[in-house]
């Protein structure tokens, strides 16, 4: 035992002295923040409970006192009496804890005078725990399936076809015998549909509203989804764990290539969408592509915009408003296309306040939404300004494209007994938009 | 004593300082940069200038983040800024000779001096003792304060309360400094001027200068590279 949490301190300690030669921003946020407290103040985790432990600099400083211990003149020359704790092997327990009640929203990088973005800091405690195997079970769990079956479900390619027939004959039974395809393993297609594995099964509507614009625009046979390939979500990114990170993603990246797409159409999923686009396409971890990336929301809002798509608003009278998933709204800059779907498929679109890149998050990111060893935390602390900022759209419907803050919102709704029907944007699309005249004559589900 | 304060530690405090600036900008420089954009983040070239602009002197982030603690400290750092042109004064004799030469006789420059430099003096107090309050009794605050964020209040604080000292308490000869610092910056024998207030005032100074590479005060060059970062498209 004794040994073991030697080498847990060493891990630790190791670890974040390796801070010392970068990246940049990790280093930076470890030397300048000014402790102005401005953090606290836009952290949807202290909001709901402002106490110490929950303070965005006091969770930082897990790793910053520990730093500044090793690394700077009073830290190393004055001890204890720098005020920079060193690290006891009990403290692990407190990282553990803390650094998973970080939703890495990245909204206090938002308002932060030197943008600091503690999301950064968090991900890097994560990373820590990671290497020491000491990862919440829970989140070990979806990476370990993820990384063995391709997706976070865990579901078998058999499933996936089975659940892509009930779709097709779901739309066909809605528009009265028009059959509307959902191509699979088509090689040679021009689009790659990339959805969170829980656009399939979970909350499926998202996906028949992308079947049904590529049936309308007649592009059909453009398209195909993969039975080994149809769930974007990562949780590399959540675990800190870059290694998997990248095996996760490389699984899709040569099915890309395999069935020789030009494009890859990522689904309603922000942190998906958010590696494929900002991190690995950008750090060129693959080398040059042979396909784009790009977001079926700003795909489909392309075709409305162009005029080919059409809709029967009075399908959804009811007000629906949209939650920002953090990864669309501050990560990657989705913002007009999601209200540009919902404005032109409902009656009454509200905005949340506020919204865009300075929404509040949904209590659920960083992966913590999967994660049901916390649903405590994640209903009476982390949810609690989105309840506050749902309630005062008056909406009956909440549209996000989020998997995480599906699941999230869902449940916060169920726990707050707020009685508003929750889902994705092609949801309302696929519920509204006019396929030889009409639109969808809708079941519920 | 006072030798040492003020012939001899000069040096060493520049020496300090510029050592730990530059380090930290060299480290800053070389380390590897990921891209990680937040958005909305302005187009790179001029926009990107602008937004950097906005945050380095109207702090917007911060305006738009908690207004309250804006309003205290950007006029804290707006006054420093003028307070810091203001030195100018008190270490050359150019200042004045290029006013008298635009026509300011000395006396008008010596009001226009008392009237910024005093306001500024007393404003930029009062600021300081506002955001110390503030890390003392607002409870998200405190929580996080750590002995370094009270010790640079302090040192700033000392500093302040001993340059006002100067100006409202006994009567300072800027003549004398402006000699003292041209005997400095030339290696020539130099008369520290011979005044308890501007002994502890310089002290405090540079002790506070030699801390702000190896502190938080850090911020202050840190600014234009982790908001760089962070807007990049």
């Amino acid at each position: 035992m004794a040994e073991e949490n030697k080498n847990i301190k060493e891990t630790v300690v190791n670890s974040v002295n390796a801070i010392k030669d970068g990246p940049l921003p990790l280093r930076m946020y470890m030397e300048i923040c000014a402790r102005c407290g401005t953090c606290s103040t836009v952290c949807p985790v202290y909001y709901g409970s402002p106490e110490k432990a929950m303070n965005p600099v006091e969770r930082s400083d897990l790793i910053r006192s520990l730093y500044k211990r090793y690394n700077t003149v009073s830290g190393k020359a004055l001890g204890d009496l720098s005020g920079f704790d060193d690290f006891k092997e009990e403290d692990i327990e407190r990282w553990i804890k803390d650094f998973y009640e970080c939703t890495g929203c990245r909204r206090c990088a938002t308002y932060c005078p030197f943008g600091i973005d503690n999301s950064v800091i968090t991900r890097k405690g994560r990373a820590i725990v990671d290497k020491l195997g000491l990862t919440p079970d829970t989140m070990k769990k979806v990476v370990e399936i993820s990384l063995k079956t391709g997706n976070t479900d865990g579901a078998s390619a058999e499933a996936f076809k089975g659940a892509i027939a009930f779709l097709e004959e779901e739309m066909e039974e809605e528009h009265h015998g028009i059959k509307i395809k959902i191509p699979v393993d088509v090689e040679g297609a021009d689009y790659f549909y990339v959805p969170p594995s829980g656009d399939v099964l979970v909350n499926p509507e998202a996906t028949m509203g992308v079947a049904k614009v590529f049936h309308v625009l007649g592009m059909e046979d453009k398209w195909t989804m993969s039975s080994k390939c149809f769930d974007g979500a990562n949780y590399g990114l959540f675990t800190g764990n870059d290694a998997d990170m990248k095996q996760d993603n490389q699984l899709y990246v040569e099915e890309a290539k395999k069935l020789g797409v030009k494009t890859i159409l990522m689904g309603e999923c922000g942190h998906a969408y958010r590696i494929m686009k900002m991190i690995m396409e950008k750090a060129k971890w693959w080398g040059d592509l042979p396909f784009n990336i790009i977001n079926c929301m700003e795909w489909t809002t392309e075709h409305i915009h162009a005029g080919k798509l059409k809709f029967d608003k009075s399908k959804n009278p009811q007000p629906v408003t949209y939650h920002d998933p953090c990864n669309f709204g501050r990560s990657c800059d989705i913002v007009e296309e999601p209200r540009e779907i919902l404005k032109a498929s409902c009656q009454d679109f509200r905005e949340m306040t506020p919204n865009r890149g300075e929404n509040w998050c949904c209590g659920g990111g960083g992966g913590l939404s999967a994660m049901d060893d916390i649903i405590d935390f994640r209903m009476k602390i982390s949810g609690t300004k989105k309840v506050e900022q749902i309630k005062d759209t008056g909406a009956q419907y909440v549209a996000t494209a989020c998997s995480n803050c599906k699941r999230q919102l869902t449940q916060l709704i169920e726990h707050h007994k707020l009685g508003i029907e929750l889902g994705g944007v092609h949801d309302m699309l696929s519920r509204a938009i006019i396929i030889n005249g009409t639109a969808a004559d809708r079941v519920e589900y | 004593m006072s030798f040492f304060i003020g012939a001899i530690l000069p040096y060493i405090t520049l020496v300090v300082f510029m050592i730990g600036i530059i380090y930290h900008f060299y480290v800053w420089k070389k380390l590897p940069k990921p891209k990680m954009t937040l958005t909305p983040a302005p187009k790179p070239g001029i926009p990107r200038y602008v937004e950097l602009m906005k945050e380095t002197f109207f702090f917007r982030s911060l305006f738009k983040g908690d207004k309250n603690l804006w309003i205290f400290s950007w006029v804290f750092h707006a006054m420093l800024a003028l307070i810091f042109i203001g030195h100018l004064r008190v270490i050359m004799w150019l200042p004045d000779n290029m006013l008298a030469s635009m026509g300011m006789t000395e006396e008008s420059i010596n009001t226009m001096s008392q009237l910024s430099g005093g306001i500024a003096g007393i404003i930029i107090l009062l600021m300081v003792l506002v955001l110390f309050g503030r890390r003392l009794f607002t409870g998200r605050v405190r929580e996080i304060s750590l002995r370094g964020d009270y010790l640079a209040l302090v040192l700033i604080l000392i500093v302040l309360v001993t340059g006002d000292a100067m100006r409202f308490v006994s009567h300072f000869d800027l003549s004398l400094t402006r000699d003292y610092f041209l005997g400095l910056v030339t290696f020539s024998a130099v008369t520290i001027p011979d005044n308890s207030w501007f002994i502890a005032h310089f002290l405090f100074a540079q002790v506070l200068i030699m801390y702000m590479p190896f502190s938080k005060l850090l911020h202050f060059g840190g600014i234009f590279f982790t908001e760089a970062l962070i807007h990049e498209h």
